[in-house]
């Protein structure tokens, strides 16, 4: 459990000479889980994902596949393992489903045409796979694009953004399709997102990266445990001066930016009860109560300034 | 896999995808325009044109249409063929997929010139074949023209068209590096109209051997003083190889180090 499939030290890496875009990023991703890499838009994820592929050419650093450093002499060892969908998927709009699979396959050893009909019914294409690429929806091609990079069997699949696009009902399907292969054939997962709550569900590990830089990384586990038990909650009271007469005398802090939620912070869910108890007595009526994401909360002060 | 499989599997691939794109519909569209509208000249002024007694009408008949073909159309086809050929892989964002698979750069690159090369061929190979259809075709609707009577010069015209396509494959290097390196296909479209227009304007200068845009002209004339004409490989020929050698290598390094974004 202890391998790395993935680790970079001090990645630098700057597009123009006035900033730096990746700066001593240092990435390591264990063999068999699931790792989620979070950043806001921008946050130089994809370029991440660019520069361990090889496609960029990193200013200074390392960078280690499998234990083996990624050089040009490991180039196309490395690259045997890995199944990888980047940003937008690299399809053929002229050709369908199944000969831009075929292409796909005939660039690496050994995919039978089963394995092409096979993924195909992965990620539910089956149906549209006569169908030129140019007429697919845009959460289809994301689709094919995935087909792609499982052609392989890979043992690592990257996976930059993989959701976008796609709808309610695929996003699931997606999450499901990630655990399913991470449990059944033990694949290493690198899945890139801006969106918190995605990664919660799905991730074992996580990264979390900012201008460039790793914020935080460790497993999924020890960040929700890292902001203790403490908890947000949003109230929606009635009478908001009232209201918050009653917090003082309970030494509850309104944290709320806004005047149409109270937010305070409860060490416990009984301590809730006990807030709206003492509200009702003062005849305050209590529309809504939510227990905030804490790591969403987490999230957002770690990547604001 | 070994180099040749690399690079073989790489070509193949390239072929499978021409399927279906506007370059593979150029290329044929190409090679029949000036067979076409040799058919109707030939068919509607076909009372001027026969042959005195004798003569084989061939010669003339497939010459001109050669000479019709190389100032212009030929060079305007490979500079747009090269350029859609790439544009594919651009516009499918597929060259951060290509170089992310297992395989190596150089069979990418030079899998692809392969296509390109082979793309030239098999038009000028139309071409030719159009030609002598076209020739058939007013020969047997006409008799006077001859055309059935005799046999056209394969040898000689086939010389003729080899001499355009080793002329133009300094162009291709070219060509292929920029469309390669560039998105956005006006840029290369852009520099290569240019360039072949100036070749046009310079081709007679003594200097215009050194101009690989002017060597397609040059290859229907002698200019060397090596033979009267017809030589399968005149100076401009091996200088044309020399180019397509130099630009496809220059451009194959410039790729491998370039940044894929
Ligand atoms: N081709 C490029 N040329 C110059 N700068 C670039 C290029 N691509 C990205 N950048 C810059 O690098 C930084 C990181 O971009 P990157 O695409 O890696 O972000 P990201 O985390 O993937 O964002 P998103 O969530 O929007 O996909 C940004 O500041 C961006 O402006
Ligand atoms: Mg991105």
């Amino acid at each position: 459990m202890n391998q790395l499939i993935v680790k970079t030290k001090n990645l630098n890496f700057s597009y123009t000479k006035t900033r730096k875009d990746i700066e001593d990023l240092g990435l390591e991703v264990p063999k068999g889980s699931i790792y989620g890499f979070l950043g806001p838009n921008g946050s130089g994820k994809s370029t991440t994902i660019r520069l361990i592929l090889g496609l960029l050419k990193k200013q200074s650093g390392n960078v280690s596949l499998f234990n083996k450093e990624h050089t040009a002499k490991t180039r196309l060892e490395n690259l045997d393992k890995i199944g990888a969908l980047i940003e937008n998927p690299s399809l053929y709009g002229h050709l369908n489903a199944v000969e831009n699979l075929k292409i796909a396959a005939n660039y690496r050893n050994g995919i039978s045409l089963e394995r092409i009909n096979e993924v195909l019914e992965i990620v539910k294409l089956t149906h549209a796979k006569k169908k030129k690429v140019k007429a697919y929806s845009l959460g289809m091609k994301q689709r094919l694009g995935l087909a792609v990079s499982l052609l392989s069997n890979p043992e690592l699949v990257i996976l930059d953004e993989p959701t976008n696009g796609l709808d309610p009902k695929g996003i699931i399907e997606m999450r499901t399709l990630i655990k399913e292969l991470n449990e059944q054939y033990g694949t290493t997962i690198f899945i890139s997102s801006h969106l918190l709550s995605e990664i919660e569900k799905t991730c074992t590990h996580v990264g979390i990266i900012r201008d460039g830089k790793m914020l935080y990384q460790d497993t999924v586990k020890a960040l929700k445990q890292s902001k203790g038990k403490k908890m947000m909650v949003d109230l929606e009271v009635d009478k908001f001066i009232d209201a918050m007469t009653v917090l003082e005398e309970l030494n509850k802090e309104n944290t709320s930016l806004t005047d149409e939620f109270i937010q305070i912070e409860v060490e416990s869910k009984t301590e809730i009860t006990t807030v709206i108890d003492a509200l009702r007595a003062k005849n305050i009526a209590v529309y809504q109560v939510s227990i905030k994401n804490n790591l969403e909360e987490l999230f957002l002060s770690l990547t604001e300034n | 896999m070994t180099a040749i499989t690399h690079y073989t599997t790489s070509t193949v691939n390239e072929f499978q995808k021409l399927k279906r794109t506007f370059a593979f519909w150029l290329t044929i569209i190409s090679a029949l325009f000036i067979p076409i509208i040799y058919l109707l000249y030939y068919l509607i002024k076909y009372k001027q044109l026969i042959p005195t007694e004798g003569v084989n009408p061939w010669d003339k008949f497939i010459v001109e249409q050669i000479r019709a073909a190389v100032p212009l159309l030929v060079p305007m086809f490979i500079v747009l063929v090269t350029s859609l050929i790439v544009q594919i892989e651009h516009k499918s964002s597929g060259l951060k997929h290509l170089f992310a698979l297992p395989i190596p750069k150089w069979s990418i690159y030079f899998g692809k010139l392969t296509a390109v090369v082979c793309t030239i061929i098999i038009a000028y190979t139309l071409f030719f074949i159009f030609m002598v259809s076209v020739g058939y075709i007013v020969g047997m609707i006409h008799e006077e023209l001859k055309f059935v009577s005799f046999t056209p010069n394969y040898f000689e015209n086939i010389k003729l068209l080899f001499r355009s396509f080793i002329a133009i494959l300094g162009i291709v290097g070219l060509q292929f590096w920029l469309s390669f390196r560039m998105k956005n296909f006006i840029i290369p479209l852009g520099i290569g109209t240019v360039l072949i227009v100036t070749g046009l304007i310079v081709y007679r200068a003594e200097e215009a051997v050194y101009f690989p845009y002017a060597y397609n002209m040059l290859s229907l004339f002698p200019i060397d003083k090596d033979l009267d004409s017809l030589i399968w490989f005149p100076t401009v020929s091996i200088y044309s190889l020399g180019y397509f050698l130099l630009f496809s290598l220059i451009g194959y390094i410039d790729i491998n180090r370039k940044n894929i974004t």
